[in-house]
């Protein structure tokens, strides 16, 4: 059972982390109730007549899933570091590497595919001369995909 | 070479698949001339195989060859087969003779189906045939025979109805194939038991291991049942009474088809099957004698009923039917020699007759009625000398293979030991004299009397005047007959024989006369056989060589084979048409009944468990967890009662 | 911390055996090459040298697994990689099979690649790496590896679902088989915790040598952990009531993708099955085998009758599917070597049958890959003799009918259910067959009764009619709003041509899916014909089946 004593601890320490953030916050927090201007999107005294906009461009998410999967990938470094000199030696040293060098190879294929350049999508393959916006279009209507099709 | 023997049934069947995929686009006439010489490949390595078989002696000349292990070893049965081919001296005799005689038979059919919307059908059907009937004859098991059975059973029924717009040729087609079903039951009956009492299918000698080796060890009563079920299927195969009347109507195929397929190699396949299970069939008397009456019951009425046949193609075919009694007479007496013998004259002799028959047709542009034909000797000579050579070796008159090939048999039936062996011989004699007598009736009706073809008015016009063939027949034509002429040569008896087919000696044992018969008795025997062919062909000579219309000769009981097909008709068939309509009846109302409502069930339920599919994946996800919770369910549920 | 680091033995330095994983490394390393190598490029890569570069990985691995079959034969069965992979008769041969699918789907994938101008090395990649995750399920030692291969499989094969961006069903397919197997992985992992938590060991050798030496009296909770697993397994492997994804996913994927899903996703979720049930829960196997029966039996019913009534050739394959992963049941319902072998020679026959059945479909779905009515097969035989003939081919092996290999897989599944007294689940599956054999052969008759027959046939005439006015400008040469060249422009009318539904454009075979056709069409006849080589296979991979 000690063996879990660790795992205790760090979940009664997350706790208390975010049980105090929210009691520190509190305490240092203006006291003031916010008036209606204040809690306003603009405080300059225009009035939005509709909600602000909630798009992002989907090259936004897609960046964001990126990193979440580079930085997970990067995490892995960490155990590695921490038993490198200890235990692995330089068999750990290699097979780090090969691993390091997967991920470089994603990220090559990601760079060369513009999944990284923000702005005007830049496309590194030629568009497809037959896609017109018509045959597009007609395609999503009419086409085989549409619901009748799937009978059964 | 010999563990190439399975080059010999491959070489065909290659062509088979070039001419299935592309036969089309060869076209005519090279289809035929690719099948032709597959066919004659396949000959040029039979004979490479029987030199290296003749380069061995005693049990090394029987050769085994498993090429792959077809069907690998079933548990609990010990059911296992592989594919191997038999090489030994009785294959590779049957061998050699179907390629050679199909070689012919492919060159002659390039000439005869000339202008033949299906050309390179024709040719696709024959090769299939070919590579069937020497899987047949190479097999070394009962199941690698029965593949070839099927095979050319199939290929034959093809060939029958091969102008199937014709409503005989496709109805005789039916008919051959049901008769060769009926006989087929008994292969396979056969092939259940040998397995059940030996638990080997494959044929193995002595030595071998096969149930052919076992032969000594088994009951009696096996023995005679195994025998007996295969005969029933050479029967149907070869065309022994009363299974024989499908070989008549079989005639409606291409010539080529009747001479290759319905006379020199695939009715022999019984007669084969016989030999092959020879060292089983000669312990078991009660199957012998079954053999030999029927052989030679068959004999005699197919003999009279060629008698007095018109069709020149049918009287053909009732004289093959005739021969093949008498080979099945040779087996039933033990001689086996003597029945390959027979078999392998006839294939020469027949196959000459119908090709020349062939070319008579052809010549006279499709007329087979032998009362429409008459003196062709003189627009059709080489056809027409052929032809005698033939008439004069299948009559039985020295010196042609004839006279050898038949006067072993009768010689090995007077010679066995049991009675009726003798009553046997006196009917196989009375039914020489009937095969010389409608032979010469056939040879002068065709070709010496007047032209009376030029008096028959085939719709409206006149008939063109008959015309010799082309060279692709007339080779053929000329080979055969050379080996007609001295085919004796293969088998003469006693001490003049050089005697390649004395080899066969090994595979059975002695042949039986050789026992009892003395030099002498051969001597009187033989000149007994020469003057009854001699008096049949003068008779005929006399009788049909002025008059064409002799109805007292053709009485309608020989005409119409006996009645056989109207009591069969009669016996089984009407019968068997009142039990079909009281089976369908039932099926209708009842087994019908039954499968449509499993059916309409199986789509009902088809139809109502196609809801579940609504394409709504919270419901899928619902689905599979329905499912998990009744899996959890029931092994918490063990968990729990134990 | 401190306390968990010194669990660890000093010395993590362990004997990799590279042997044992080279196959999968055959195919990372191609997917790597064939990535990096597209992406340095400037221009795109063609895609003959990306199709190429895989049937070179993928013969590769072909040989390496081999090499491995015989270092087995000749020096045993052993694990490596500190036991978490194992080198055996039985992994061998997932990987010859895999690889050779590879080698099948790569050449498909291409010419259906070159049908939709769709370019970019993604497809072949994806096709790579989720096999290498079928070999590791193949040669996986525990159930975390069984887990990992699942997850490299499912999550390519995810991608790949979605591959056809153009159709509408591709993406729906994708998304409902991304959702439905992550949720089959987490029940699945779910069962790798209560078997761990009832074992102490996720090691599958470890599992089986505790159940011999301990009898555990409330197992419950390594029974549910079986029942999790048998479901996470059930999902890839298509069996009722886990199914219900499989209609929709293989209609709405791209075919050739169905095809690679139907052969290699079920090569790999059977094989770790296999593995782990009758090798490491063998003892368990009087608690399991009922629930396989049931499961078995369902699938064999459920995939046979509903298939009669489905109108669509890709659908009614997916109820097929079912009906075939019912008779692989079959196999592990008998929990012996033999149904093991049994089992293995079914997967390697219904692979390439699979993968031979949706080239075919690819093809004649056209551009577009979206005409998949059965309608569109009457009268094929007439237009394309060979395709039809192929289809036919593998339509009449899947029913089982000799002298194919389809014929033999039942037959070894059904000896092994009945040397295991399984006689009643025996009977049933031949009824199943019967069935089957009654959809599959209506499609062969379909493919040879001469177009436009009858009743049908009405439907398809009007839809021809609305086309031939599009055709007809086509053929003139009148501008029709693209470019001249030759390829883009018969692509446009392609694709109004797929908008309209029927077409009368001769269908292309395109070369690579000519060589696949030949490759499954040879596979299917030459090991019906000689079905010794195959069956001594599977039996050598199951009498090396224990490390």
């Amino acid at each position: 059972m000690e063996d879990y004593l660790p795992i205790f601890v760090l979940l009664v320490l997350g706790i208390l982390f975010a049980s105090l953030s929210f009691v520190g916050s509190a305490l240092l927090a203006p006291r003031k109730k916010p008036t209606s201007a204040k809690l306003a999107p603009y405080e300059c005294g225009i009035i939005p007549d509709r909600e602000p906009p909630q798009r992002f461009p989907v090259r936004f998410y897609l960046v964001a899933m990126i990193f979440i999967i580079f930085d997970i990938e990067i995490v892995f470094l960490y155990p590695f570091a921490v038993i490198y000199r200890q235990f692995l030696g330089a068999f750990g040293l290699v097979e780090v590497l090969v691993f390091a060098g997967v991920v470089l190879v994603s990220f090559v294929y990601l760079v060369s595919n513009g999944a990284l350049s923000w702005g005007p999508a830049r496309h590194l393959r030629p568009a497809q001369p037959e896609r017109t916006s018509a045959s597009t279009i007609s395609r999503v209507g009419s086409g085989p995909g549409s619901g009748a099709d799937r009978a059964a | 070479m010999l563990s190439h023997a399975y080059l010999i049934p491959l070489l065909p069947l290659a062509g088979f698949l070039v001419l299935a995929l592309f036969g089309r686009r060869i076209g005519e006439p090279w289809a035929g001339w690719l099948g032709t010489a597959t066919v004659a490949g396949s000959f040029v390595l039979s004979l490479v195989t029987y030199g290296a078989l003749l380069g061995r002696t005693g049990s090394g000349r029987e050769v085994t060859d498993v090429v792959y292990n077809w069907i690998p070893a079933i548990p609990h049965s010990g059911f296992q087969v592989s594919a191997s081919l038999l090489v030994d001296p009785l294959s590779m005799t049957m061998v050699l003779f179907v390629t050679g005689i199909s070689t012919l038979i492919h060159l002659y059919s390039i000439g005869y189906m000339d202008g033949d919307g299906d050309f390179p059908k024709f040719f696709l059907y024959l090769n299939l045939f070919v590579a069937s009937m020497l899987v047949l004859v190479l097999g070394g098991n009962l199941l690698m025979t029965f593949v070839g059975w099927e095979g050319v059973g199939v290929c034959s029924y093809w060939l029958i109805s091969f102008w199937f717009g014709r409503d005989s040729a496709a109805s005789a087609g039916k008919k051959a194939f049901l008769y060769n079903r009926v006989a087929d039951v008994g292969f396979l009956l056969a092939m259940f038991l040998v397995f059940e009492r030996t638990g080997t299918l494959s044929y193995g000698s002595a030595g071998g291991g096969g149930f052919l080796g076992q032969a000594a060890s088994l009951p009696p009563s096996t023995r005679t049942a195994v025998c007996l079920l295969l005969f029933l299927a050479a029967a149907g195969k070869s065309a022994q009474f009363p299974l024989f009347p499908w070989l008549a109507d079989a005639m409606e195929g291409p010539t080529p088809v009747s001479a290759l397929i319905h006379a020199a190699t695939m009715v022999t396949a019984g007669v084969y099957l016989m030999c092959r299970i020879g060292p089983l069939l000669s312990l078991s008397h009660t199957a012998q004698l079954v053999v030999s009456i029927v052989g030679v019951g068959t004999a005699f009425v197919a003999a009279s009923i060629g008698c007095a046949q018109q069709d020149i193609k049918k009287v053909l075919a009732y004289s093959t039917v005739s021969q093949l009694g008498y080979m099945f007479l040779a087996v039933g007496t033990g001689a086996y020699e003597a029945a390959i013998f027979l078999m392998v004259a006839h294939a020469f002799f027949k196959g000459l007759l119908f090709l020349g028959a062939g070319s008579v047709i052809h010549g006279l542009h499709d007329e087979q009625d032998l009362k429409r034909m008459g003196n062709l000797r003189r627009y059709m000579k080489l056809t027409f000398w052929t032809v005698s050579v033939g008439v004069v070796a299948i009559a039985g008159i020295p010196p042609l293979s004839g006279f050898f090939a038949k006067g072993d048999v009768l010689d090995n039936a007077f010679a066995g030991s049991l009675f009726p062996w003798k009553v046997m011989w006196a009917v196989g004699l009375a039914t020489a004299l009937l095969t010389a007598y409608y032979m010469t009736r056939l040879l002068v009706l065709a070709f010496l009397g007047d032209d009376r073809w030029k008096a028959v008015v085939d719709g409206g016009r006149a008939k063109k005047d008959p015309h010799e063939s082309p060279w692709v027949m007339t080779v053929p034509l000329v080979v055969l007959a050379v080996l007609a002429v001295v085919g004796g040569a293969l088998n003469l008896p006693g001490h003049l024989s050089f005697d390649p087919l004395r080899w066969l000696a090994p595979v059975f044992g002695p042949g039986a006369f050789e026992e009892h018969l003395s030099g002498s008795s051969q001597w009187v025997l033989g000149v007994v056989d020469a003057l009854v062919a001699l008096v049949g062909a003068g008779v005929a000579f006399r009788l049909w060589s002025r008059e064409t219309e002799r109805p007292a000769l053709e009485p309608a009981l020989l005409q119409r084979s006996w009645y056989l097909d109207e009591v069969t008709d009669a016996t089984l068939g009407r019968p068997g048409q009142a039990l079909a309509r009281m089976a369908a009846s039932f099926d209708t109302r009842v087994i019908d009944g039954a499968v449509t409502g499993v059916a309409r069930l199986t789509r009902g339920a088809g139809s109502g468990l196609r809801r579940v599919q609504t394409g709504y994946v919270r419901q899928y996800a619902l689905g599979i967890t329905v499912g998990l919770v009744v899996l959890v369910g029931y092994v918490t549920f063990l968990a729990v009662a134990r | 911390m401190t306390a968990l680091l010194a669990a660890t033995p000093a010395h993590l330095t362990v004997k990799i055996a590279y042997l044992s994983i080279l196959p999968m490394l055959a195919l990372l390393g191609g997917a790597l090459v064939i990535l990096v190598w597209s992406s340095l490029l400037r221009r795109p890569l063609e895609t003959v040298w990306i199709t190429s570069l895989t049937v070179l990985a993928a013969t590769a691995a072909l040989v390496l697994s081999l090499m491995q079959y015989f270092d087995v034969i000749h020096h045993g069965a052993h694990v490596a990689i500190d036991g978490a992979i194992v080198s055996d008769g039985f992994s061998a041969f997932v990987a010859v099979l895999v690889s050779a699918a590879v080698v099948v789907a790569a050449l498909v994938g291409d010419g259906w690649l070159q049908q939709e101008t769709i370019r970019g090395p993604e497809f072949h990649v994806l096709v790579l790496v989720s096999a290498s995750g079928a070999m590791v399920m193949g040669a996986a030692n525990d159930l975390i590896v069984v887990f990992l291969g699942l997850e490299i499989l499912s999550i390519a094969l995810y991608v790949l679902a979605a591959f056809n961006a153009r159709r509408r069903q591709s993406g729906e397919a994708a998304l409902k088989y991304f959702v439905l197997g992550g949720f089959s992985s987490a029940v699945f992992l779910y069962g790798i915790a209560l078997v761990y938590g009832s074992t102490g060991t996720t090691n599958l050798p470890q599992i089986a040598s505790y159940l011999a030496q301990n009898y555990v009296l409330h197992n419950g909770m390594l029974l549910a952990g079986l029942a999790l697993l048998l479901v996470g397994f059930g999902f890839k492997a298509a069996a009722v009531p886990f199914h219900l994804w499989t209609p929709d996913v293989y209609q709405g994927s791209p075919s050739p993708v169905t095809g690679f899903m139907a052969a290699v996703a079920k090569v790999g979720a059977f094989a770790a099955l296999l593995r782990v049930f009758v090798s490491s829960f063998g003892l368990l196997r009087a608690d399991w085998q009922p629930a396989v029966w049931v499961i078995a039996v369902a699938s064999l019913l459920l995939g046979a009758s509903v298939a009669l009534v489905q109108r669509d050739i890709k659908r009614m394959l997916a109820y097929s599917s079912i009906n075939h992963a019912g008779f692989i049941l079959l196999g592990l319902q008998a929990g012996s070597t033999k149904g093991v072998e049994g089992s293995l020679y079914y997967l390697f026959a219904y692979s390439f049958l699979a993968l031979g059945s949706f080239a075919v479909i690819s093809v004649v779905g056209g551009p577009g890959d979206g005409r998949h009515g059965l309608d569109r097969y009457r009268g094929l035989a007439r237009r394309q003799p060979w395709l039809a003939g192929a289809l036919a081919l593998f339509l009449v092996a899947q029913a089982g009918i000799p002298p194919t290999t389809g014929f033999w897989a039942k037959l070894e599944v059904l000896q092994a259910a009945a040397g295991a007294h399984s006689y009643a689940l025996a009977v049933i599956a031949m009824l199943s067959a019967v069935i089957a054999g009654f959809f599959y052969l209506r499609v062969v008759v379909l493919m040879y009764s001469p177009a436009g027959a009858t009743g049908d046939g009405a439907a398809t005439g009007t839809i021809v009619d609305t086309v031939e006015p599009a055709r007809a400008v086509g053929d003139e040469g009148e501008p029709v709003g693209v470019a001249p060249g030759g390829e883009a422009g018969s692509g446009a009318v392609a694709l109004l041509e797929a908008d309209t539904g029927e077409s009368a454009e001769p269908l292309v075979i395109p070369g690579t899916t000519g060589i696949a056709l030949a490759l499954c069409a040879g596979a299917t006849v030459v090991l019906g014909i000689y079905p010794a080589w195959l069956t001594d296979f599977a039996h050598q991979a199951t009498l090396l089946f224990h490390p």
